[in-house]
């Protein structure tokens, strides 16, 4: 039933991102944003973090972007874009009259200019996805970017906030010796200019608070046929309490509430004030198990044996984790490599489910002694890791695992999944693009991260996937990940958990706030109702 | 001892106090598990990408040649550059601790308006139902956690009765004083029961003192007792206790400002340290230490004046 309630709060609000605001927009009014954490540098090529990342959108547009019904890619600043036959050249042609928040022309300049910067791995830690790229040329409103070998990825890289167009004009006029340090200063100093996105940045104070500007030249035009966005601006107020936010929303000092813990959801959601918003994510929480021969300490590694790590699939009943951990609000993983959202996702359902004869055979089998003591590493302070720990603990006792729990902050964490010290660990992952190879690369691919630090190592895997980095066929290249999915699920080096969708409060008056699966927050069409 | 030789011998004395704190903070940052490098750049970078940080960082040279590099800065004034924020660590703190100093003395003015009076009332009515009174609900405020006190004050007289901001810091005095009234109130609570069972002993210890029997006895009115002798000696201990309670609040600050949305230097530790980021780790706690030390300077001065025997040892 719970599953049911799920999957329709997850249509509902597909449906709502894909079709848009039906109601008649109001234009005007400044909304207010109660965010967890706060943006350090928004800028395509040194967002890193999630806040940052998240916010790259509303302040600058790329060259193409998804179509709203899903379907594929459709042209943004390109108001045209093809690839060749052997895919190594793409030709885009750019809007005509698209300005930046100044008033300034977008030209092939400014695109050969951002793409650069992008592409170049001394700047940017995202440089590597766009590592095909061997040359970006342009003049007036054409634009050739030439490839050295063919990428299936290229297209949707377009699209994806690290390429997106940043004025050149305004890199060159501010103050700084080096890239890292004009931005910088473009960031601290604010004002229209440096992109084309829907806002421009017009206050900024670190940690406390964030405001953006509307855009009055942005390309992009409302129901009413006047240009996007509706609203006159936002303002974020950085509140990292999960309580203290979901107040101010009832108290009416902020419209929009995020990151709402999932035990308040229901309690929220007959708010007659409020809308409870469940946008589908890709966010993903797994624990990467050691699957190395011996555990950091020289001992033998009892989980190196994949039918034992199959047991503690079956042994977890993921059903009760949803419940426990997310009142209900997301579902048991369906693909062993990404969220059921991400493309080329393939639906196991149940993956594991929950059968502890099926786990305790797997156990004798793989030769597991019962009463071995197992250690699950969790975030110390996390409510949720305490609940997940709990719940494995009593269900994993039946299957003979005396589950112990070492509690460790974030960076700590990282640093022993890099270098093998633990037994199991829990993780989270929202993908960064519309596009499985940067979650599989992560989860499986040896030579990327030690199939996320587990140790483990599949030869037919790693082929696979990089045979399907240069594979330009869409049909062989699913086939491919379906495959990479089929060796992952049978091998087990996680304990597939659970998705969660992106739990939002907004006030009533809110409509037309869509967070994507990838989790960027997006205004352009979001308006208030006074 | 002259005031101004004590007061130089006092500064003196913090030379190696500060030497000290910057050999613990260098070597406690470095002693926390976990990469700065995997902290800054995050679990998707790759094994490469985070050697050449580490590189660029000098977090490979040896901890000798890191902490004198750490000394020679912070002797010519430069705390270094916050990795995390990308700007130069005292700017950062800079605009951030203004809010803090803000709340910290806000709190502590609440404090002692609610305590002092009180501890008052209390002392002179002692065994009476209005010392049974005020003691009863100062100790069921010393026994809630700060961040349950901060919640409940944020429930109902912000989120329902709407008389205060939900947190956040405000722009100009009268927005400050406005928006931090709950947060400043939420800490005044807690320290107020501190000081109010202190002044209130030391109020009841004084009035039974010789002095204060004889000043009375040869027909002083009580306001003039209270103000000239019992005031100024019971004010010695608590004098000190205020000043540890300042030192407390300034480092103790986080969870207010974490549950009030208050942008200070309280919550940019807790991201500091999340982060890794050693720089501006070192460069806050040389901040807590210098604020810390100058308050705790301040008491000894204070009480210096209350009382002559401590200048003269």
């Amino acid at each position: 039933m719970k599953k049911t309630l799920f999957a329709a709060a997850v249509a509902a609000t597909l449906a709502l991102a894909l079709t848009g605001p039906l109601a008649a927009q109001e234009r005007g009014g400044t909304l207010k944003f109660a965010r967890y954490d706060g943006s350090k540098l928004v800028d395509p090529i040194y967002a890193e973090r999630n806040p940052d990342i998240w916010m790259v959108g509303s302040l600058y547009s790329t060259l193409l972007e998804r179509a709203r019904d899903g379907s594929g890619l459709t042209g943004a600043l390109a108001a045209s874009f093809s690839q060749s036959s052997d895919g190594k050249t793409i030709d885009i042609t750019l809007r005509d009259g698209i300005r930046f928040s100044d008033g300034s022309p977008v030209t092939a300049a400014d695109v050969v200019f951002s793409l650069d910067r992008a592409r170049n791995p001394d700047l940017s830690p995202w440089a590597g996805l766009l590592g095909a790229i061997s040359g970006v040329t342009g003049e007036g409103a054409k634009v050739t970017i030439t490839l050295s070998r063919p990428d299936p990825t290229i297209l949707s890289m377009l699209a994806t906030f690290n390429t997106a167009i940043v004025s050149r004009a305004a890199f060159e006029k501010a103050p700084g010796a080096t890239d890292q340090e004009k931005s910088a200063a473009l960031f601290a100093a604010g004002g229209p200019g440096a992109g084309s996105g829907p806002f421009y940045l017009s206050g900024f104070e670190q940690g406390a608070s964030m405001s953006f500007k509307a855009n009055p030249y942005y390309w992009k035009s409302g129901a009413d046929g006047k240009p996007l966005p509706y609203l006159e601006g936002v303002e974020f107020q950085i509140i990292p309490d999960d309580a203290t936010r979901i107040l101010k929303l009832q108290a009416g000092e902020v419209d929009i509430a995020e990151f709402i813990p999932f035990a308040r959801i229901a309690e929220l959601g007959t708010d007659p004030n409020l809308q409870m918003e469940l946008f589908p994510s890709t966010r993903i929480i797994y624990s990467p198990i050691n699957t190395r021969a011996t555990r950091a300490d020289g001992t033998p590694n009892p989980l190196a044996d994949k039918r034992v790590r199959q047991a503690l699939n079956y042994a977890t009943n993921k059903e009760a984790l949803v419940s426990l951990v997310l009142h209900g609000a997301g579902a048991p993983m369906t693909s062993p490599l990404m969220s059921s959202s991400t493309p080329m996702a393939v639906k196991t359902d149940p993956l594991y489910g929950y059968d502890p004869v099926k786990a305790m055979e797997l156990m004798q089998e793989g030769g597991f002694a019962a009463g071995t003591k197992i250690k699950l590493t969790t975030l110390a302070g996390s409510a949720d890791d305490a609940t997940v720990f709990a719940a494995l603990q009593q269900m994993w006792t039946a299957v003979g695992v005396e589950l112990v729990a070492e509690q460790v902050d974030s960076p700590t964490r990282g640093a022993k999944n890099r270098s093998g010290e633990f037994d199991i660990h829990t993780y989270g992952w929202v993908d960064d693009i519309a596009d499985p190879s940067q979650v599989v690369g992560w989860l499986g691919h040896t030579p990327t991260a030690k199939a996320v630090g587990t140790g483990w190592e599949n030869k037919e895997f790693n082929e696979l996937y990089d045979t399907a980095a240069a594979e330009m066929d869409p049909e062989r290249r699913a086939a491919h990940f379906r495959r990479m999915q089929e060796i992952y699920a049978e091998e087990a080096p996680l304990l597939f958990m659970y998705e969660t969708p992106f739990a939002v409060a907004l006030s009533a008056k809110v409509t037309g706030y869509v967070q994507t699966p990838l989790g960027a927050n997006v205004f352009e069409e979001a308006s208030l109702q006074r | 001892m002259a005031p101004l030789r004590y007061l130089l011998n006092r500064l003196l004395l913090l030379v190696p106090t500060f030497l000290l704190v910057m050999v613990i903070i260098f070597l406690l940052v470095r002693l926390l598990p976990g990469d700065p490098a995997i902290a800054l750049l995050g679990d998707k970078a790759s094994d490469a990408e985070l050697a050449a940080f580490r590189e660029r960082l000098g977090l490979n040279a040896p901890l000798a040649t890191q902490f004198m590099l750490f000394v020679s800065s912070v002797l010519s004034g430069n705390l270094g550059t916050s990795l995390m924020l990308r700007a130069p660590v005292w700017d950062v703190i800079l605009s951030r601790l203004p809010a803090t100093i803000f709340l910290t003395v806000y709190s502590v003015s609440l404090a002692v308006l609610i305590a002092g009076p009180l501890a008052f009332a209390a002392a002179l009515n002692r065994g009476r139902w209005p010392d049974t009174v005020i003691r009863a609900v100062f100790q069921v405020g010393l026994s809630m956690p700060v961040f349950y006190i901060g919640l409940l004050l944020l429930t109902f007289l912000a989120a329902q009765l709407r008389l205060f901001p939900v947190g956040g810091y405000g722009k100009g005095l009268a927005e400050n004083l406005y928006h931090l009234f709950l947060p400043a109130m939420t800490v005044a609570l807690y320290t107020s029961a501190i000081l109010m069972r202190n002044l209130r002993a030391a109020i009841i210890e004084v009035l039974d003192a010789e002095y204060v029997q004889f000043a009375r006895a040869k027909g002083l009115p009580l306001r003039l007792v209270l103000g000239r002798h019992v005031l100024r000696n019971a004010l010695i201990s608590t004098i000190t206790l205020l000043g540890l309670s300042i030192g407390n609040l300034m480092s103790g600050t986080l969870v207010t400002e974490t549950v009030f949305g208050v942008p200070g230097v309280g919550r940019l530790m807790l991201d500091a340290i999340f982060g890794r980021d050693y720089a501006l780790i070192q460069g806050l706690t040389l901040t807590f230490a210098v604020l810390v030390t100058l308050v705790f300077l301040m008491t000894d001065l204070i009480q210096s004046r209350l009382d002559p025997r401590l200048r003269l040892s």
